[in-house]
């Protein structure tokens, strides 16, 4: 009874304008919310999930994507510079969104269980540090010896070309790596690739002898950035003032120049993978997915799709570590671990493999449990650690708490989980991919 | 008793043995040879040059002077990675799945060996110990490692694998990588809630940290020692005593019988009357059980344990077993002793060799290197026959 | 000339001979048959025409051609196709996907015409889904484009298995048992959709089957396997009549059960 109640009331709402104003009431109150309530994890959770609500009411298309531009490029920037905490929750969302969209052509569509994405991801990144920092000058010295007064090869501007020299270099690493390896069977290349990862991380530690490419475990800094325009600053500061609240900054300015950019590579990427989806070589990629020996049977060359799914992916992990690099300035091995593959991975397998909504919404709740939620939870430890409560019928002291408690150092656990549920009891993830319907029965009848 | 013994099988008893014995030899021997027939070739180039300037020392001496403790080093660890590479082969063997949680059975085997001893320890009974209850204990904590390992095994096949046999490929093994990162961080969170501390330390006791010296030799300036560690004794003979029980259990029992006729066609074997669920669990068991003591035995010769210590030695004994021929028992041991061998050798002679430009910090990467190189040229393996793919 | 030609065809695992100094000849426009008791080598006689498994020894000359040594889907672009006796769909596809992946090798479609969607990559895309339904229509299928492969009922899985096989336009098409599983109307249906395929699209078919009443009904010539070796050849009137064949089949009460069970 009661389901098929809300059965009728979801119906009802899902017919002439409500739609549109569910969508529009759900933007309205989050902006509202974040606005008001700055602090609160809840308030910025009501404002991104109205994208979720974007994608599964029943609306004219132009609408939806009206809509989903007003959020991703007017108020979420807004809310961002406001307060540059949301910002940076935002940009990572992006970031791993394009990775996981990335690794979604590859294990999503093709099957091939790549566990070094991050490889890829690194070899974008080390490209423009390399070239965008005074790393080219200081080869010759010991990491910690070179003096600071080294030039840099290239201007900030460079950061462009190098965002199209990421994509080729990323594609090219990813076709070099997986020549010798896509003939293995796929869980020989779990491990193989696993292996990759290895490899790229370890030179990075160690590639700072006998050239000093790498700089090794310290990392190199700085890594430049493109200029900002003169004026943007001041024009911001000018004419949005009173929406934002307080000056801005360069440093906010830059932020928002990353997010932007990764929001653009996103959009690329989405380009891409429907219309590859969509196509003679994305028809092949799910074949090869699905039965290998069927599909070799086809004609379709194993070797020769599956680099291009290793390489497409590849690709866009590149061009995503380029835009790493410069929005940090900063790079180390550190950033490419093991770690950091699975947790795309995770991205792709929680939110549906093959999906792109999925996918996505896969990268926004594992970034947001991440920095939101297991962050949130340990800076609350911390508050109790400080104080002198006590835990009544135990009689713990909190203050005695370990810090190795942290939940922020328990990533794994989560990822862990998340894996095993989602395999045992939801393999196609949150949001499960579909197959295109083609116009093709009403025709028949 | 006389039955019983009579019913043993002496030679499936000794045949591993005579197999531990020639890959040992020939392992170290050919490894030996590459060495020094490298550190001649170098002598005479810049790398002997440079050596010599700086330590007055040639490159074949230094080579030589080391020998014994690198090659005794390489077999100690081989043995370590020959034990964990079974218990991957062996569940390949029979489900044609790769146990990536395989590396943390190891390590909870080590942390539960250890914190026996800590717990012993701590009441000083470790401190006061005779040399024969020293070993006593030893033994006590490798067996319950095993237990600890052995039981967890067949615990993550119920709930992780079993509701997922049949699904395609990758679905167990992607379950496999979240059981391989849930338990390291189960074990950093149990080991941090008692003591704050995620590392644990290895007490000393007993004589193993002792060295048995059969002999100086005398080369030029410098002498070669002639020596080993009892450390390297005790994880040898464990590892070689473990092998060959298992060797015996899977070719000269019924339960054995069983394995092999589940590896071989699971269909078949359950309509012969296997329980397949129960031999499958079984192998589990085995697998996890050599793996737990593996895992003791890796404490004991490198003291120190953290809840990541099983990633590497998981890697590089899933290599051995795809060296050796997955699935195949003795393929193992010969992959777990070659690379132990190859990353020993590696580790110690290549810093030198390479007049530091590629040092030991490249020894984790080697055994990736093998990896590849064997899927691409030699897929079957090194003893391995080549089948085809179960359709 | 023959369109296929096999001469002296060895292929072994471990020791067993599995197919063993075989010849076999097939002209174009022809419907021929392999039979044989189960292990025969019938399916490893397919798995190494198509190049899943690499003979032993042998020449197997295809439309003037050698094959030995190429690879599966270079044997497929040849214009081989077939089907396989546990059949093996791309199940998560629909079945209009499933028939263009079988129409692969004639796409002409590039990156950037695929990127962009230029007007050859539409024609060629809209041009591909009505053959698609054309063919899907023509094996028997009716209003199921949009179903993925893996919700069709057994039946219907076999025709669309034959449907992507015929999308490459094939000049020789491989069957492997397939009326396995039918019942007699099924049966029936497909024995004649098989004659139609030769009839109409001239392609020639060469079919591993169990089921008797099919085999005499279409084939005209007829090639008989026992322990990897061809043991008789000839028309289904010949085969009838050879003592060998009755003895390899007789001696192990394969053909009688067999022939019981589908009479009755």
């Amino acid at each position: 009874m009661v389901s098929s109640h809300f059965e009728d009331l979801l119906s009802r709402f899902s017919r002439g304008p409500w739609p549109y104003l569910l969508v529009l009431a759900h933007i309205a109150a989050g902006t509202q919310l974040v606005y008001t309530q700055p602090r609160s994890i809840l308030a910025f959770l009501v404002l991104v999930s109205s994208f979720l609500t974007l994608y599964f009411v029943r609306a004219d298309l132009r609408f939806k994507f009206f809509a989903g531009a007003l959020l991703a490029v007017v108020i979420i920037p807004l809310i961002g510079v406001r307060n540059i905490f949301y910002l940076e929750v935002i940009f990572q969302i992006a970031v791993f969104a394009a990775l996981a969209l990335g690794l979604n052509i590859v294990v999503g569509f093709a099957g091939l269980l790549d566990l070094g994405y991050v490889a890829f991801y690194a070899v974008g990144a080390y490209l423009w540090a390399f070239f965008g920092s005074q790393q080219f000058y200081a080869m010759y010295y010991a990491p910690g010896t070179q003096p600071s007064d080294l030039p840099f090869l290239l201007p900030g501007d460079a950061f462009y070309m190098f965002m199209l020299l990421g994509v080729v270099v990323a594609a090219f690493t990813g076709i070099i790596l997986g020549l010798p390896v896509l003939r293995v069977r796929g869980d020989y290349l779990a491990i193989v690739t696993l292996g990759f990862g290895e490899v790229i991380r370890v030179l990075a530690n160690n590639l700072d002898k006998p050239l000093n490419l790498t700089n090794g475990p310290q990392g190199i800094t700085p890594i430049q950035r493109p200029t900002m325009p003169e004026g943007v600053v001041e024009f911001v500061n000018s004419t949005l003032q009173p929406l934002i609240g307080h000056r801005v900054t360069v440093a906010d300015m830059y932020n928002l120049l990353f997010y932007l950019l990764a929001l653009v590579v996103i959009v690329v990427i989405i380009f891409v993978t429907r219309r590859l989806d969509d196509s003679k070589l994305g028809r092949a990629w799910t074949a090869v997915r699905e039965d290998e020996t069927a599909a070799i049977a086809q004609g379709i060359p194993l070797v020769k799709t599956k680099l291009a799914a290793f390489a497409v992916g590849a690709s866009f992990a590149g061009v995503m570590g380029v835009l790493l690099a410069a929005s940090r300035t900063f790079i180390s091995p550190e950033s490419f671990s093991f770690m950091q593959s699975i947790g795309v991975l995770v991205m792709v397998i929680l939110g549906g493999s093959g999906s792109i909504p999925g996918v996505i919404l896969g990268a926004a709740t594992i970034t947001i449990l991440n920095l939101q939620v297991l962050q949130g939870f340990s800076l609350y430890l911390t508050e109790l650690r400080q104080s002198d409560a006590i835990i009544p019928i135990i009689n713990f002291a909190w203050k005695d708490l370990s810090t190795q408690l942290d939940p922020a150092k328990y990533q794994k656990m989560l990822f862990g989980i998340i894996l095993i549920v989602m395999m045992i009891f939801r393999p196609e993830g949150m949001i499960p991919a579909t197959r295109r319907r083609r116009k093709i029965d009403q025709e028949e009848n | 008793m006389n039955r019983l013994l009579r019913s043993i099988n002496v030679t499936e008893l000794l045949r591993p043995l005579g197999h531990v014995l020639a890959f040992s030899c020939g392992s170290a021997a050919l490894m030996s040879l590459i060495a020094v027939s490298l550190a001649l070739v170098l002598d005479r180039t810049v790398v002997g040059a440079d050596l010599l300037d700086r330590y007055n020392v040639t490159l074949f001496t230094y080579t030589m002077v080391n020998l014994p403790q690198v090659v005794i080093d390489g077999l100690t660890i081989g043995f370590v990675y020959a034990a964990i590479a079974l218990g991957y082969t062996m569940v390949y063997g029979v489900l044609e799945f790769i146990n990536f949680a395989h590396s943390e059975i190891f390590a909870v085997g080590a942390f539960v060996g250890v914190e026996l001893l800590i717990a012993l320890d701590a009441t000083g009974i470790l401190a006061g110990a005779s040399l024969v209850m020293a070993y006593a204990y030893l033994i006590l904590a490798i067996l319950f490692g095993m237990i600890a390992a052995g039981a967890l095994a067949v615990t993550v096949e119920r709930v992780a694998y079993r509701p997922l046999r049949g699904a395609s490929r990758l679905v167990p093994l992607i379950s496999a990588i979240g059981v391989s990162f849930l338990l390291q961080d189960i074990i950093r969170l149990v080991e941090s809630l008692t003591t704050g501390q995620f590392n644990r330390i290895m007490p000393t006791f007993g004589n193993f940290d002792g060295r048995i010296i059969f002999g100086k030799l005398a080369m030029g300036n410098s002498t070669i020692t002639l020596g080993i560690a009892i450390k390297s004794i005790i994880v040898i003979v464990a590892a070689v005593v473990m092998l060959v029980g298992l060797n015996y259990l899977v070719n000269a029992t019924r339960i054995g019988k069983a394995i092999r006729a589940v590896a071989q066609d699971r269909k078949t074997a359950s309509l012969m009357g296997i329980n397949v669920n129960k031999i499958i669990s079984l192998t589990f068991l085995v697998g996890g059980l050599l793996g737990g003591a593996a895992g003791v035995l890796y404490a004991l010769k490198f003291t120190r344990i953290d809840p990541f210590v099983g990633f590497f030695p998981g890697l590089k004994a899933f290599t051995a077993a795809v060296l050796g021929g997955i699935g195949n028992m003795t393929g193992a041991l010969l992959g777990g002793l070659v690379i132990g061998m190859l990353e020993t050798f590696a580790g110690s002679y290549m810093g030198v060799f390479t007049m530091g430009a590629l040092g030991s910090e490249y020894k984790d990467i080697f055994a990736f290197s093998i990896l590849i190189l064997v899927l691409i040229f030699r897929p079957q393996g090194l003893m391995g026959k080549h089948v085809v793919q179960k359709a | 000339m023959a369109l296929l030609d096999i001469t002296r065809l060895n292929k072994t695992f471990g020791g067993l001979k599995a197919i063993s100094e075989v010849d076999f000849s097939l002209e174009q426009g022809r419907i021929a048959s392999i039979i044989g008791p189960n292990g025969a080598g019938k399916t490893t006689f397919f798995n190494a025409l198509t190049g899943i498994y690499r003979p032993d020894s042998g020449q197997i000359v295809f439309n003037g051609k050698s094959i030995v040594g190429l690879r599966p889907d270079k044997i497929a672009a040849r214009g081989i196709s077939r089907t396989f006796q546990n059949i093996r769909l791309f199940q998560e596809m629909t079945v209009i996907e499933n028939i263009l992946v079988g129409m692969h090798v004639h796409f002409r479609q590039s990156a950037v015409q695929t990127l962009f969607r230029l007007p050859f990559f539409r024609d060629e895309e809209a041009e591909a889904e009505r053959k698609a339904l054309e063919l899907m229509h023509y094996v028997g299928l009716k209003k199921v484009g949009n179903e993925l492969a893996k919700n069709l009922p057994y039946g219907m899985q076999r025709r669309l298995e034959i449907a992507r096989a015929l999308a490459a336009e094939p000049l020789l098409l491989l069957l492997d048992e397939p009326a396995a599983g039918m019942n007699p109307h099924e049966t029936e249906e497909i024995t004649r959709l098989f004659q139609n395929i030769r009839d109409e699209m001239g392609i020639t078919i060469l079919l591993i089957e169990h089921d008797m009443r099919v085999v005499m009904k279409i084939s005209e010539e007829i090639c008989v396997m026992d322990y990897g070796q061809k043991i008789a050849e000839g028309t289904p009137a010949e085969i009838r009549g050879n003592s060998k064949v009755i003895e390899a089949y007789l001696g192990r009460g394969a053909v009688a059960g067999q022939h019981e069970e589908s009479v009755a």
